[in-house]
């Protein structure tokens, strides 16, 4: 479930929904993804990558840092967009992609991730949102 | 030739399939005999070597509603031939070991509380020996996927030539346990270095798949890989000759993450790494545990199996008899 604190969204995954677990694809991955789905149709209907900018606390710059460094690591193919929505999964981003991500991230941002939240991260904008809470906590 | 009709596999009550499939059932996979004790078995399928996309449709029909549904949310051709090839591999492997008596259309599956995917059994007719293990892996060229009976089995498959993006003592500093990056330090060529990295990193893949606790469960800096030859040194260095053995030490937190793993790496066809991780039989004596058996076959499911081992696309680096 989604919930509003403050300025920030975080869609709560259980922990088994993992940018690790990304390598093997199982029926409960969808069922999660199909309820989210339900719960968000506003969000789903909408033209992805302007509706959640306005809503989601992430910076428009956060994000297209992140996204840089995501493109950069996927190699994605022509004709791949790779925008807030996009689910590490579905980019075939395999443990080696993950980590290598996570740390780039880290330096890009000048942050530290710990693995439990890293295995929250199913989307782009999660890992956007993730840095985005890491950078400001670091600054207060 | 996957369409020929053949009579072996058990026809499936009407209402659990689509008309298609009960009036042109798929041939049948040969049964494959159980894995022996400290026996591994490895499945694999090239991706590039199937072109057939009505195949591909008849693939899709095995797979459940919800992993049809995830690989059509998948963007990009390749990548969803992969998502469909690695489900087909999961379930028509495991329908070999029933003797054929289970369609891989049947096969359910979950999660374990930390994510690792098992056949989930289910009361009834269907026939699953509990025993049976699995674990996949992928990669864009190979998708593999390994069996044991009995005890848990964790498999990492790499493309040899893979080259990290970032640099690979950075990755090892933020990563691996400080053994490692000393290890990895002591190679000065970068593509010596860049082939241990990915030795290191296969096998630890392999491990932490197998214990089935997620990369959180059991983070990569809290245990060592090394590889050690008769010699037992205890700095790291290469092994002086080829013959090494792979050992886990997992000191920093033996609470959780156990030793009574064994491990094996082998290069596939030239241009894969393949690690296994399987647990320790301990009933069997002395150095007997050190070595694991492996059999291999190609596989493109209902078209084609081909034995692997004992073959040049099948070489042992470490741990196998």
């Amino acid at each position: 479930m989604a919930s509003l604190a403050g300025t920030t969204i975080s869609i709560a995954s259980r922990p088994w929904h993992s940018l690790q677990a990304a390598k093997e694809l199982s029926s409960l991955k969808s069922i999660s993804f199909s309820s989210i789905k339900k719960s968000f149709p506003a969000i789903r209907l909408q033209p992805a990558s302007s509706r959640l900018q306005i809503c989601c606390a992430a910076k428009s710059d956060t994000l297209e840092k992140v996204l840089k460094i995501v493109r950069k690591q996927l190699a994605v193919p022509e004709g791949t967009a790779v925008i807030a929505e996009s689910k590490f999964s579905e980019l075939g981003a395999d443990s080696l992609d993950t980590v290598e991500i996570v740390m780039g991230l880290e330096e890009a941002f000048g942050i530290s991730v710990e693995e439990e939240s890293a295995q929250k991260i199913i989307t782009v904008q999660d890992a956007a949102d993730l840095i985005q809470e890491l950078v400001e906590a670091k600054s207060c | 030739m996957h369409r020929l009709l053949r009579g072996d596999m058990l026809p499936l009550p009407s209402n659990l399939v689509s008309r298609h499939l009960v009036v042109s059932s798929l041939p049948s996979l040969p049964p494959a005999p159980f894995p022996l004790r400290r026996e591994a078995h490895l499945w694999y399928i090239v991706p590039n070597e199937l072109e057939d996309a009505s195949l591909l449709q008849d693939y899709m029909k095995l797979l459940s509603p919800c992993e049809k549904e995830n690989v059509l949310s998948i963007k990009g051709e390749a990548l969803k031939k992969c998502a469909i090839l690695s489900r087909v591999l999961v379930r028509t492997t495991l329908s070999r070991y029933t003797d054929c008596k289970v369609n891989p259309r049947l096969f359910k599956f979950r999660k374990n509380r930390f994510g690792k995917p098992e056949v989930e059994h289910q009361n009834g007719c269907l026939w699953v020996p509990p025993s049976l293990q699995f674990n996949i892996s992928h990669t864009s060229s190979m998708i593999a996927c390994g069996v044991t009976v009995d005890v848990p089995i964790g498999i990492d498959i790499e493309e040899k030539r893979r080259k990290p993006v970032n640099n690979i003592l950075s990755l090892a500093h933020r990563y691996f346990s400080p053994y490692e990056v000393q290890y990895l330090a002591s190679f000065m060529d970068p593509e010596s270095r860049q082939s241990e990295f990915l030795r290191l990193w296969t096998l630890k893949e392999a491990y932490v798949k197998a214990l089935g606790r997620g990369f959180s469960g059991a983070p990569f800096r809290d245990f060592t890989i090394r590889f050690e030859n008769s010699t037992d040194s205890v700095v790291p260095e290469r092994p002086k000759s080829e013959e090494f053995r792979i050992m886990i030490d997992t000191a920093s937190d033996s609470v959780n993450l156990t030793a009574n793993w064994q491990f094996a790496l082998v290069e596939l066809c030239g241009s894969h790494l393949a690690a296994i991780c399987m647990e320790k039989d301990e009933n069997m004596p002395g150095t007997e545990q050190e070595f694991l058996k492996l059999k291999v076959w190609k596989t493109l499911p209902f078209v084609e199996d081909k034995c692997m081992s004992q073959t040049d696309a099948v070489i042992n680096i470490s741990g196998l008899c």
